[in-house]
């Protein structure tokens, strides 16, 4: 070790940057492995995502920050990747070392945020990673050139098997930093001036780190006017010389807006041509343009997303049979054991009916979702998102919107809070907003169990077309209810609340690759961990309460649906039941919507435990025979018939019934306006949607 | 240079290969489109062109554009 090395002792965070879908997220997965904390998010990567890695002898904290283009933030995803960077986000330290993860493939355009990043003083590594796919490419790197050229040490890598991932562990040791001000790219001499000068003044006034002037200073000298810093006031000295060193520019005729950023391009350019040699002619017409024909195509284009859809739908709801009535029966015998295991009395029916069947009933769900989550990540990893996207800005432009907007709304799928926070890389802050007020229309993981129980229960499995099942196509129905409500909702916003112009749509459009088994498999792992956690914790606490609620206080005689109709749930379902009748609902049912008004699954969970209870006598039954054999005691009518379930099903895809939700909503927005105007537009829309459709299957039906 | 001979972005044939010559937008626009790659003298292909949408390849990198974007974008033919 020389003296310049950084002990790894010394070493306590390394922050993984890049440009997106440069596989860093890839290579934080292999370095940490399952050590780190849940980063659950098919989509971009959107927030900071910490985990472990062992460097020498010690254990040092990784950073996955967003994937950007510039250090310049355009969006609040990439203001993170600058705050961290320059220390300004309170408990999380500056990183003391950065890997730069560069697409070997496409070096030209990654070496420009690797350009900024030398600039910071900060030891850099670089991961040249995908560099199995540069020749396939035709070209050839010589990683000698731009280790001169850049100062920094580059290692060859391939994220997605863990090639070079020892040496790039070794080699964290031996980076150095580079000597602060060491700018390898020359700007015109009077710019250079002015930009030297207002780096002094604003270390000395305005107490930056060198590095962070260096940058600022950039920042300050192309903006239009005279700005302030993004977090604090500039004295008035530093705004006079700034207003000076503009008009000084502005008279020789320099483009200010655009002079860093071409004369980095330039001076990149020139390194690139000397380091990356084309060994063949490239390809008149590759793979990938030959996809992209089909894929981008305006008619083409259109039939493969949906009949991709179409598929993904069909085996959620086909394949995930076979595990869920495994689950099902195991559940259904741990109940069994506990009445046997456990004196009859409350205790046992607490643990039997409460806790076993308000948890099982949800649980059971669980392969649906990993399901979900495999086709969403799949579709990320291959790189059809962004094509996705990109048909998709045809549609979303009719509504104000742009494609960006379609990510976050398709991650929305599996689940609104990544949605949500997926909209951090829209620029917009207009468009921000109205996507996040639609994302929760979009129908989630978490109404899957509540439509996959009355689906399987009240439609009929018969096969449509030859080869969709009814239950597939109301499945999807109920999906592209969510999806027409949230653009038309979106529409409405965008000519009413939030007007504003329809935003110019630039979209990388990633290779295409074979998607990672590994990343794939971490992500379905941290899924099933979230979800179990939300079983165990919630979901029980909630079944608890339940079973409470629907046991106390007890009545001596009577039938059991007498019993249920006497305690605390029979009371307040009741007291509600006024309110929910013009629904086709009854005080059941209503139960069922209050207590999911935090989370939406929990409907399942709640029926599971009303039912129960309500038919503890009986041997043991599936919660959807129940349902079918429940009759309305005053009528004799069945309590849910078809249109009941869908009028149920239609609710849940308006109505906002989860918690997480707002409080997400509520950090995004930075108050309680907007979840609060979200919350009550939802309830109305649902209650209304439900009316309607309520209404409609009636005068069909009669 | 022949002012005829430059046209935005939005207005090239798939299959082509041109140079940018400038950027005409909003100062935040231009600067994303250089940071993404559409830099004064970038080479870019047309991939496709259709339907008020494009696809390009700059710096080795395919990018997708509306022909709003693409209209700021104002491009020469590739020299010799």
């Amino acid at each position: 070790m020389t003296s310049n090395e950084i002990p790894t002792h010394t070493l306590r965070t390394i922050a993984l940057i890049g440009n997106p879908n440069c596989g860093k997220t890839t290579l934080f997965n292999t370095l940490t492995g399952l050590r780190h904390k849940v980063g659950n998010y098919p989509g971009v990567t959107v927030e900071k995502k910490e985990g472990t890695i062992r460097v020498g002898a010690s254990d040092v904290t990784l950073l996955d920050l967003p994937g950007t283009y510039s250090l310049s933030a355009n969006s609040p995803d990439e203001q993170i990747v600058s705050d961290v960077l320059f220390g300004r986000i309170a408990g999380t330290p500056v990183p003391d070392l950065i890997i730069f993860v560069a697409d070997a493939t496409n070096l030209e355009r990654n070496l420009y945020l690797l350009s900024q990043i030398v600039d910071l003083s900060v030891p850099v590594v670089v991961a040249l990673n995908m560099i199995d796919l540069v020749a396939a490419s035709g070209l050839e790197i010589d990683t000698a050139m731009l280790e001169q050229e850049f100062g920094v040490a580059f290692i060859p890598m391939i994220a997605n098997n863990g090639t070079g991932v020892d040496r790039l562990l070794s080699s964290l040791s031996a980076a150095v930093p580079q000597a602060a001000g060491l700018r390898r790219w020359p700007l015109p001499e009077p710019v250079q001036r002015e930009h030297k000068e207002l780096v002094s003044l604003l270390v000395s006034n305005e107490r930056l780190t060198e590095p962070a002037a260096f940058h600022e200073a950039q920042l300050l000298l192309s903006a239009s006017e005279v700005p302030t810093l993004p977090w604090r006031e500039l004295t008035e000295e530093t705004r006079s010389h700034l207003r000076q060193d503009h008009e000084n520019l502005d008279r020789i005729g320099i483009k200010r807006h655009s002079v860093f950023v071409e004369s980095r391009y330039r001076w990149i350019r020139s390194v690139y041509k000397k380091s990356v040699i084309h060994t063949a002619e490239r390809k008149r017409q590759t793979l990938s343009d030959s996809i992209d024909a089909v894929l981008t195509h305006r008619v083409w284009g259109f039939v493969v997303f949906f009949a991709l859809m179409a598929v993904m739908f069909q085996t959620i709801f086909t394949w995930a049979n076979y595990p869920m009535e495994l689950i099902g029966s195991g559940f259904e015998m741990l109940a069994g054991l506990a009445s046997q295991i456990i004196p009859p009395g409350d205790l046992q029916s607490l643990v039997a009916n409460g806790i076993i069947g308000g948890v099982g009933a949800v649980v059971t769900f669980l392969p649906q979702i990993l399901f979900l989550f495999l086709f969403l990540g799949l579709l990320e990893d291959t790189g059809y998102m962004a094509r996705a996207a990109f048909i998709m800005d045809r549609l979303m432009s009719t509504v104000g919107l742009h494609g960006k907007s379609f990510i976050p709304l398709l991650s929305s799928f599996a689940c609104a809070i990544p949605g949500i926070m997926a909209t951090r890389t829209i620029e917009n802050p207009r468009d921000r907003l109205v996507t996040i007020l639609v994302a929760p229309l979009m129908s989630c993981s978490a109404r899957l169990p509540v439509f996959a129980l009355l689906i399987a229960s009240f439609v009929p499995d018969i096969t449509v077309f030859g080869f969709l099942s009814l239950p597939a196509i109301v499945l999807i129905s109920m999906y592209l209810l969510g999806l027409g409500s949230a653009l038309l909702t979106a529409r409405l916003l965008k000519s009413t609340l939030l007007k504003g112009p329809t935003p110019p749509f630039i979209m990388e459009l990633p290779t295409y690759r074979m998607p990672s088994l590994r990343n794939t498999i971490i992500h379905m792992w941290e899924r099933s961990v979230l979800f179990l956690k939300n079983a165990g914790t919630i979901i029980l606490g909630v079944s608890i309460i339940l079973w409470f609620l629907a046991t106390y206080p007890k009545m001596e005689s009577g039938s059991p649906s007498e019993r249920l109709a006497h305690s605390y749930v029979g009371q307040a379902g009741q007291f509600i039941e006024p309110v929910l009748r013009p629904l086709g609902f009854d005080w059941k049912i209503g139960i069922g919507i209050i207590s999911s008004v935090l989370q939406r699954e929990v409907f399942v969970g709640t029926l599971g435990t009303i039912y129960n209870i309500e038919n503890a006598d009986e041997e043991n039954s599936t919660l959807r025979e129940q349902m079918l054999r429940d009759v309305n005691p005053a009528t004799g009518a069945p309590t849910f018939t078809l249109l009941t379930a869908i009028c149920i099903m239609v609710y849940y895809v308006l109505a906002m019934q989860c918690l997480s939700t707002v409080a997400v909503v509520r950090r995004e927005t930075n108050g309680w306006k907007w979840p609060a105007f979200q919350f009550i537009y939802m309830t109305l829309l649902a209650y209304a949607g439900t009316f309607l459709t309520y209404r409609i299957g009636t005068w069909i039906i009669s | 240079m022949p002012e005829m001979t430059m046209r935005t972005l939005a207005e090239i044939p798939a299959g082509s290969t041109v140079t940018v010559s400038h950027l005409d937008s909003h100062p935040d626009t231009c600067n994303r489109l250089r940071e993404i790659g559409f830099c004064e003298n970038a080479e870019i292909r047309c991939v496709s062109n259709k339907s008020s949408q494009l696809i390009c390849e700059v710096c080795n990198t395919r990018v997708g554009l509306n022909y709003s974007t693409a209209n700021a974008i104002i491009v020469l033919p590739v020299q010799g």
